[in-house]
Formats: structure tokens, sequence, C-alpha cells
């Protein structure tokens, strides 16, 4: 401890040559000075705090995906213990070589482009109605924005329910306006587009909540302006407006995209099981089926490096244009 | 042509159960190619007026008429206006260009060859002919401004309306704007509505002044009428800085009682008090002569409690002799005058130089005369 505190005092008076002038008995090389003099002038002292979480998420986190990176080379499976001595590609073959992976990875792509622009295009709808000034604004709000608290076991309940092909509401209503059931759980070119919907039920107030707070932050005189330029509104939220909500979509962008590579949850409620409805099998199911329910753990742990790879390649450009903007 | 007239508006807003009259009652008419001025103090109804006009705010009585036609129920869109507004309102995510463009593409037909053409000469106009593809945020508050008043000019619109527009500038960049703006309306010719509440503004620039106070018009006349000959007491306060002395004043016979100076009145001035007999008696401050040997009725003996020098001229606070300390009024003299705190000086408030208002009502009953 005296240490650190005999450090924090030089730091002070370091001078750029890398040199502690005012006290002669540290003019020596010293590890400390040098750590700080590369990291920042506390980057020792204040050791304490970081250093332990960082520690905890290096191992936990970026060790075990590691690991699992490790686990995807070798040919695991079954009971018993990985050999790490025979590393190949062998896995990742394997998969481009299974229908079934092809098919979970097109259904993960689909649902994260469908899903989420739906989504942000419904969301920006909500929210530029509710910015219009409207009647009991703060009610509407919460409305829309309430399934988002519900956790995701719920919502597969309910839509499991929603869309049940006997006595569901959604086959009730469409039966009595004079249409034929639909099996929206049943049918395999319809799963995907049903799971669909519900997520963005879900998950359309939270892209509300995110577009009208980047709304209220444009000057009212930029909706004026444009409309004393001649602009219909509709003209000016798609010249004007729209354009200023950037950063809004996306950030809300990346949260959805997200939320959709973590579909798995909601798949795995909606039939209470590892195995999804035909036609909605997606990379985070077949990762947990491989692995837990048939004992591939090599080649679970390639669809999760797949996964991975994927969730990387979105947030890595938001993260590189957060940098660019000086927010990182 | 662009001629406007605000026929007995009136803008009534809501609050709670109860309304805020805004606007009340106002009558203003533009001829094509006038420079009008709207000023008044914070939340006389000189924005509303405006916006009135512009189309963001609904009429709630009242006519406005843009060249002849009736517009209370026109969009902001089909009005044939630009507005300039405080806050610039540049579009963020436009280039200058693109900004300037913009009313252009949703108002008119024109081909982007013309409207190339129109945003360049627009430009080159405002010299911001080298800035047309920078982004608003990289330009200076003065740069911006001029983007601002450059987007409006481009539209070649019936009427501008500006609101506010120099508040945003520093003192230099203002004045210098100030007489730009002068220069460029006269030279385009285009009828200009600009709101203001600084009265520098308000005389410098405008062909008339229009004067609000609490939504009701005050007087609508050239600057140096609302100087010299003001409709009420409102107007004389306003405008002139510093501002005009008042004193409450009583008629009694041929003289004004004040508390501490008795004023006697010629018979000229008596006959516009008529048999009014409360009243104000209002003196501008650089009327006052306080040359030192000054005699007769209009001249007071007043010690000198507070000199603020401004260089070119001192603004002087003083006290009647018998009035308690405080109760000042304000005269200037010039820069050079020697003049120190505690300074005992007679003054002398000539008569031709005084406006008397009627002391409830507050209008005028005789202003100063004037040379002719």
């Amino acid at each position: 401890m005296t240490q650190n505190t005999d450090t924090g005092d030089d730091s002070g008076d370091a001078l750029p040559d890398g040199g502690v002038a005012e006290d002669g008995q540290r003019s020596g090389f010293s590890p400390i000075s040098a750590l700080n003099e590369r990291f920042g002038s506390d980057f020792v002292e204040s050791s304490q705090f970081w250093l332990p979480p960082f520690l905890l998420v290096g191992l936990f986190v970026y060790g075990a995906i590691i690991w699992n990176l490790l686990i995807s080379l070798t040919d695991f499976t079954g009971f018993g213990t990985p050999d790490y001595g025979d590393l190949d590609l062998e896995m990742y073959g394997r998969a481009l070589a299974d229908s079934g992976f092809i098919d979970a990875a097109i259904n993960t792509f689909i649902l994260l482009v469908g899903f989420t622009l739906v989504t942000l295009a419904l969301g920006l709808g909500l929210a530029i109605l509710i910015d219009r000034n409207i009647r009991f604004e703060n009610t509407f709000r919460t409305i829309y924005l309430l399934p988002m608290s519900l956790s995701f076991v719920v919502t597969a309940q309910f839509w499991a329910w929603m869309f049940n092909f006997n006595n569901g509401v959604i086959n009730i209503v469409i039966t009595s306006l004079g249409f034929g059931r639909v099996d929206w759980i049943g049918n395999p070119d319809i799963v995907l587009w049903a799971v669909m919907f519900a997520l963005m039920w879900q998950f359309a107030g939270y892209a509300m909540v995110v577009f009208l707070a980047g709304l209220r932050a444009i000057p009212n005189e930029h909706y004026e302006a444009a409309k004393v330029d001649g602009a219909s509104t509709v003209r000016m939220y798609w010249r004007v407006i729209i354009p200023q909500l950037k950063g809004s979509t996306i950030s809300a962008s990346v949260v959805l995209m997200v939320f959709a590579l973590k579909a798995f949850d909601f798949l795995y409620s909606l039939v209470g099981g590892y195995r999804p409805p035909n036609g909605a099998d997606i990379l985070a199911t077949k990762m947990v089926r491989e692995a837990y329910a048939n004992l591939n753990w090599a080649y679970a742990s390639a669809v999760a490096i797949t996964l991975f790879l994927m969730t990387l390649g979105i947030v890595g450009p938001y993260l590189y244009y957060q940098y660019n903007r000086g927010n990182l | 042509m662009g001629t406007l007239e605000l026929d007995g508006v009136t803008k009534v807003f809501p609050d709670g159960d109860g309304e805020v009259v805004a606007v009340d009652d106002v009558d203003i008419e533009m001829r094509d190619g006038e420079f009008l001025v709207v000023v008044g103090p914070s939340g006389c109804g000189k924005s509303t007026t405006l916006r009135m006009v512009a189309g963001l705010e609904t009429v709630t009585s009242g006519e406005i008429r843009l060249a002849g036609n009736v517009v209370n129920d026109v969009k902001p869109q089909h009005r044939d206006i630009a507005m300039v507004f405080q806050s610039y309102a540049l579009y963020p995510h436009m280039t200058v260009e693109g900004n300037m463009a913009f009313g252009l593409e949703e108002s008119t037909e024109l081909s982007d060859e013309e409207i190339e053409t129109r945003v360049t000469d627009a430009a080159e106009t405002m010299g911001i002919a080298e800035l047309l593809d920078r982004k608003p945020s990289d330009l200076s508050g003065g740069q911006q401004q001029r983007v601002a008043l450059g987007r409006a000019i481009v539209r070649d619109p019936e009427v501008f309306l500006m609101d506010e527009p120099l508040s945003n500038l520093d003192a230099k960049l203002r004045s210098e704007m100030r007489t730009e703006l002068q220069r460029l309306q006269s030279e385009l010719d285009v009828t200009t509505m600009y709101v203001t509440h600084d009265q520098t503004e308000a005389m410098t620039m405008g062909d008339r002044i229009a004067i609000l106070n609490a939504g009701e018009l005050q007087q609508v006349a050239t600057p140096l009428e609302c100087y010299h000959e003001p409709a009420n007491r409102f107007v004389a306060g306003f405008i002139g800085d510093p501002s005009m002395n008042f004193f409450d004043v009583k008629r009694d016979g041929d003289t004004l009682d004040g508390a501490v100076f008795d004023y006697p009145l010629s018979a000229s001035t008596l006959d516009d008090v008529g048999d009014v007999t409360d009243l104000t008696l209002g003196v501008r401050p650089e009327d006052i002569s306080v040359a030192g040997d000054a005699a007769g009725d209009h001249a007071f003996s007043t010690v000198v409690e507070v000199v603020e020098p401004m260089g070119d001229e001192n603004t002087v606070y003083l006290r009647f002799e018998d009035a308690p300390e405080g109760e000042t009024f304000i005269a200037t003299v010039g820069g050079l005058q020697r003049i120190s705190v505690g300074d005992e000086v007679t003054i002398e408030i000539p008569e031709e130089a005084i406006h008397l208002f009627d002391g409830n009502t507050g209008e005028a009953v005789h202003n100063r005369d004037m040379e002719e």
C-alpha cells in the first residue's frame, strides 16, 4: 500500500522524458512507473478495482469462448474427456455438409433480417404517431412497451395459445370471417413467420421507445422549417426527420439482431423441448440440441462458434461506428 | 404583389380551464417590399403573430391576407413564404447546398440544373459559395446564419418572415449582419416581417415599426415617429435607451404639481392637455440639459448619484434635491463633460422637449415639438 501511495506521488511529477526529476531515490528503472507511463498515470494504483472483474470476465467469458473454439476442433462426443491432441476443422466440414445446419443458418438469417426490419419499421411508425401530440400519450407508450417486460417463456406460451390450431384466438377470428383454419405452428412454410410476428409483438415497443427518444431530440424548428419550405407531412418525415434518426436506428438494430440470435428461449418454450417445429430450427436451437440431446459436443461447439461469428459480424461494425464517432 | 394584411387578428391559447389571449385584435397593413419590424418585450405576442402569418399557428379570429388572398386556412407549405428561425433550424444531415435546395425541390417543379443555378446564385449573394459542400455542424454561428438567410432568399418568396434571426450572434457580428440584412432586403425588395426584442434593430432596420405589448398593437409608425411622437406611455418607455424619464404629476391650474417639483406649462401645451388632471410627464435623458448655468421656471437643483461613463457620453443618475435617496432619473451628457458623484448640479427640462401622457390611460396628450 505504501508503495502505491509513493508511485501516486511520483506519477504526478512524471516528466515526458520518462524520468521523475524531483525524486532522486527513484531515478532508476521501476516496473510500476514504466507500466503507469505506458497505460496512464494511475494504471497500477487503480488495478485493485478493475483487475478482479477483468480477470473473472476474462476467464468465464473470453476463456470459455476460447475453450469452446478448442473443443470445436476436436472430435469430442459422448461421455469422457476431449482429446486435444488431434485438432482439425472436421466439424466445420460436417456442418457445411449437414442440410439441417444449412437450413438452420438460413432460418437464423431470415429471422435476423426480417424480424429486425419489420420491428424497426413498426417501432418507427408507432413512435411517429405517438410523437404527434396525441391524447393519452403516456398510456399508449406504456401499452406498447409492456410486452418487452415479459420473459420469452411467457411470450412463447401466450403465442402458443394464440396460434393454437383448434382453439387459438387467431384461428377463431379468421374462421369467423369465413376463412379456413391455418396451421400456424405445424406448417413448416408458415411457422417461421409466425415466430417472427410474435417476436415483433414483443419488441416493437422497445424500438418505439428508442425512436421516440430520437424524435424528441429533434428541435421543433426542423418540422416547422420543412413545412415552411413547402414539404408535405410525408415528405417532411422522409427527408428531414427520419434521416436524423440514424443513431437511434443503429442502436435499436443491434439490440434487435442480438435478440433474434438468442431466440432459443422462445422456440424452446413454444414446444417445451429441444426440437422446435419443422421449419423453425435456428442455429441456437440446433446448437443446444446437438450438445445436450445428442451429446455431439464438438459439433455443437462448431455451431456455437458460427453463431458467435455472426454476432461479432453485427456488433463489430457497430463498435467501429461508435469508435469513429469518439464514443468509445 | 407581396402585400400582407392582418385584419383584427386574434390568437387565444387554452390554458388549463381558462384562456390566454396571446394576440389581441391586431391590424397591420404592409405594402409590397416594406420592411416591418415587430418589436415588444418577451411574451408580448410578436412571435405568435409571425407564426400565424407563417401558418404554424392557427388564427382564432380575424383575417390574414397575403397578396390580397385570405390565407387563414392555407397550410404553411402552400403560402409562398420563407422563414428564418432564431435557431436557424438547418437540417444537420444535409450539406449547405442540400439545405438551400430543399425548399425549391419541395415547393417548385424546377429542374435540377435550375435549382443548382439558383442555389449557387443565392450562395454567392450571401458570400457562402465556398461552403456549399459542408455540413451545418462544420460552420460557425455567423456562417450558419448566412446559410439560413440563403435558404430563405433562394426561394424568392412573396414574404420573408424572420424570428429574431440575429439574437444568437455576438455583438460585433450582429451589427454587421444588421447592415447586410438591410442591404439585402432593399436589393431583393421582398416584403419582410422581422420580429425582434432588440430596439436597436427595430430603430435601424425597419421602414416601419410595429410595437406590441401584452398582445395588443400599440403603434405602427416609422422609427422616428415612434421615438419622437409615441402614441402612449408604453411606446415612449420601450423605444429609446436609456429610456424616457417619467414623473407622475397633477395638473394644478397652469402648473404640473409633482412630488418634489413644480413645472409651469405654457398656454399652447395647456391646450393639448385639456381637462385631464392626472398626468405623466415624460422627458428623454438627452433632452435634459446639465449645463450648470440654467435658470428660470424649468430649472431644478439636483444631486448626482451615479455616473456611468460610456465613452462618447455619460449616463448620469440624478436626484431632485428634495427627493429621497435612490429616487433618481437619468440624463445623458457629453463624454468630455466632467461630472462626478455627489456634485450638485442645476438642470433644465425644456418645455419643447416634454411629453405628457394621461395618467390613467397612458395615451399621449402632448408630444414634443418637432423642428419643422
